[in-house]
């Protein structure tokens, strides 16, 4: 019988790439899509906005593990496709990502006062012109805090990707309980390694929400 | 978009080769149902346990000595930055080796409410430090014991400034519960995954599974508004 | 901000370009092509799929795979799925065949094509030594543990008194996990599975109680790609004829393989 050992060890760091990897490319695919969200949801036009919200509160009033479940089982047999494993996956969590940072970037632009719409229009700037100089540098700051903690949220969310046999940093650990059968030691060494990525992210995004003072966002997914 | 391959593949042709067949999900509403009342119920006791568990970590957090004060700031931390599946992973194939042996409903409940505990403690804390000062320094003088203090004046309104954050957490708790499936606990999610692999119809099952969430999720919310406006806003000056 | 919009625009049009392939090349052409082929590989389930002490996937229902690719002179691609995700990957086309101990059953029939088998198995109840049960009828009052989408998640609850509790996992690893550390009375595995489980864990003295059914178990193909069925099927039959299949079944079951049917 095999006990847990340094090469054991190796193989649940080596699965670390694969969770941070999938949180990235999930991140900057939510962020890109997420905007275009926000935008939609603070935007002119009546039907975009609903659409927007729509959207966010399917992505937010349903768990991703079904959200998963659905991209990995359903969603390429509609359409008779190929789709790769990462490809679903990481749509899966960038669609759930992108359905986050846009009620966060819609929050921190609505936070900007009235008046500065009203003044930017005063200067004669189009609806995109008063967006990009004078609303989103402002949102920007507010929303940075919140984009990171977000991102906290998302290595944790990484995780279930596990239940459907996607090899990340849960799964590795799942398979080495599998040949050592020692659950005891694995597990916690898993948690461990969690916290090692998420705790600074945590602390840093605490940092930002000091240093730029705006207001606190106490929730949190699981 | 299409219009590359199409030109390289005359024969492709995007289609919808999948027959729905939602009448099969229908036959199973019975379960269905008993899956929804399971999550419901496993998300209430969790709900209710970390709540419970969270006041007395807020409690000691402030009040008590510094080593208690350093656990319950660990608890926290390692709550928030872990994912709860690794949690549950923990409580249900870990502890058996110190001869702790839960049954799956019960490390779920018990992973719900720590994990629960863990978020409603920094909630409650963040609460706890918006009351205003002069409030707890007038108690003092009137020569309120500090439990009594805590009780009646710090822990009623920081609950009122913080509830829409709890509600909130209430929620993500409620959709956290289907993670409880990969320990075989019963519940929507778990109950979902049978009858998918029994009857081959994964799109129908996990798409009214998620507006069966979205149905609960809603409903929580409207119910944790009433019971807002029930405790703090009904009968009471503004 | 327009630029922006259409940069992201367009790489989202790539991105779906990229990931949608026509279907409208034969499988087995597609494959032979592109010289490169995808198997399930379900590492949780002993002797079928294990990880070796490197990490690496082997086994049974691997080596089978292996020996696939190397017939078909094609590079061989594992897609490691748990046993719930074995036929999905097919019908999603993460797969091109699933050799994953897949039993063959009416139900499973109506989804895939089955080739002819390439090996079977038996469906046992195992405990540890303690624990009487010596039929269906003994599991009244008890806790099974029981894996998704398997052969034993079909046969066992039709078996099953009503008062038993069945209680359900995603993977093999956690059902056997769930019987080492008590958390379940007994667990329903296939006979190599328990015996590996049980040779492994000499001191929880698991034994197998009595056989719930046996099957046969075959590569699975998605329907409609009938020319790599064919291949598969004559492979099968080539492979059983020169004792290569019986070989590696015999090496990593330690059992000799049984006649299989063809049809």
């Amino acid at each position: 019988m095999r006990t847990f050992g340094l090469s054991e060890f190796i193989f649940l760091l080596a699965a670390v790439r694969w969770t941070l990897l999938l949180s990235l490319v999930a991140f900057c695919g939510g962020i890109g899509f997420g905007f275009l969200i926000a935008l939609a949801r603070v935007g002119r036009f009546f039907i975009l906005r609903v659409l927007a919200q729509a959207y966010i509160q399917v992505f937010q009033g349903t768990p991703v593990l079904i959200q998963l479940f659905i991209a990995y089982y359903g969603f390429a047999v509609l359409f008779d496709l190929r789709i790769e494993a990462w490809t679903a996956v990481s749509l899966a969590f960038t669609a759930y990502s992108a359905a986050f940072l846009g009620e966060i970037w819609r929050g921190a632009i609505q936070a900007i006062p009235r008046q500065q719409w009203e003044s930017a229009e005063c200067i004669s700037l189009g609806y995109f012109a008063q967006l990009r100089y004078v609303i989103l540098p402002q949102a920007f700051r507010i929303a940075i805090p919140p984009t990171v903690g977000f991102l906290v949220q998302l290595v944790k969310a990484t995780s279930v990707a596990a239940i459907i046999g996607f090899i990340e940093l849960t799964r590795a650990g799942q398979l080495m309980t599998n040949v050592t059968f020692q659950p005891m030691i694995i597990y916690p060494i898993v948690a461990a390694l969690y916290f090692v990525i998420c705790w600074p992210l945590s602390q840093f995004s605490r940092l930002l929400e000091r240093r730029f003072d705006a207001t606190r966002g106490i929730t949190q997914g699981l | 978009m299409f219009g590359h391959r199409a030109r390289r593949c005359p024969h492709f042709q995007p289609r919808m080769r999948y027959v729905f067949q939602f009448g099969i999900v229908a036959d199973h509403t019975d379960e269905l149902i008993h899956g929804a009342l399971s999550t419901l119920w496993l998300t209430t006791c969790g709900a209710v346990g970390g709540l419970l568990l969270a006041t007395l970590c807020v409690f000691l957090r402030t009040a008590g000595p510094k080593p208690v004060r350093w656990a319950i700031i660990s608890y926290v931390e390692v709550i928030r930055n872990t994912p709860f599946l690794v949690q549950l992973f923990v409580l249900y194939f870990s502890l058996p080796a110190l001869g702790v042996r839960l049954y799956a409903e019960q490390a779920a409940i018990l992973g719900l409410a720590i994990s629960f505990g863990g978020y409603a403690t920094e909630i409650l804390r963040s609460g706890i430090e918006a009351v205003p000062r002069g409030q707890i320094e007038a108690a003092r003088a009137l020569g309120l014991r500090p439990f009594k203090i805590f009780r009646r004046i710090i822990v009623y309104q920081a609950f009122k400034i913080v509830y829409p954050a709890l509600a909130s957490q209430v929620v993500i708790l409620l959709l956290g519960s289907s993670i409880v499936s990969a320990i075989s606990a019963t519940e929507l999610t778990a109950i979902t995954n049978s009858l998918q692999s029994q009857t081959f119809r994964a799109f129908e099952f996990y798409f009214v599974a998620a507006a069966i969430y979205l149905g609960m999720a809603f409903a929580t919310k409207a119910v944790l508004a009433s019971l807002y406006w029930l405790m703090f806003v009904r009968g009471r000056e503004a | 901000m327009k630029r922006l919009v259409l940069i992201w625009a367009l790489a989202a049009v790539v991105a779906a370009g990229t990931i949608m392939t026509a279907n409208a090349q034969s499988a087995l052409d597609r494959i032979l092509k592109d010289k490169k082929i995808r198997i399930t590989a379900e590492v949780t389930s002993p002797p079928f799929g294990i990880l070796d002490k490197d990490g690496k996937p082997d086994g049974s229902e691997i080596a089978t795979a292996q020996q696939l690719a190397k017939d078909l002179g094609v590079e061989l691609e594992l897609v490691q799925v748990t046993s719930p995700q074995r036929i999905p990957a097919l019908l999603a086309g993460r797969a091109d065949v699933a050799i994953s101990s897949l039993s063959i059953t009416l139900d499973r029939a109506k989804t895939v094509m089955f080739a002819n088998p390439h090996g079977a198995l038996s469906i046992v109840v195992t405990a540890p030594a303690g624990t009487k049960i010596s039929s269906a009828a003994d599991l009244s009052g008890k806790s099974i543990g029981i894996t998704r989408a398997t052969l034993e998640e079909a046969t066992v609850p039709k078996v099953a008194p009503k008062d038993a509790k069945l209680v359900f996992f995603d993977d093999i690893g956690a059902t056997i996990q769930a019987l080492l550390s008590g958390q379940v009375d007994c667990a329903s595995f296939s006979a190599f599975a328990a015996k590996s489980v049980a040779d492994r864990n000499p001191d929880k003295k698991l034994e197998n109680k009595f056989t719930v059914t046996t099957a046969f178990y075959a590569a699975a193909v998605k329907p409609g790609d009938f020319d790599l069925l064919r291949f598969l099927n004559t492979w099968v039959w080539l492979r059983t004829r020169d004792g290569t299949l019986a070989q590696i079944y015999q090496k990593y079951t330690g059992v000799e393989l049984i006649a299989l049917p063809t049809f």
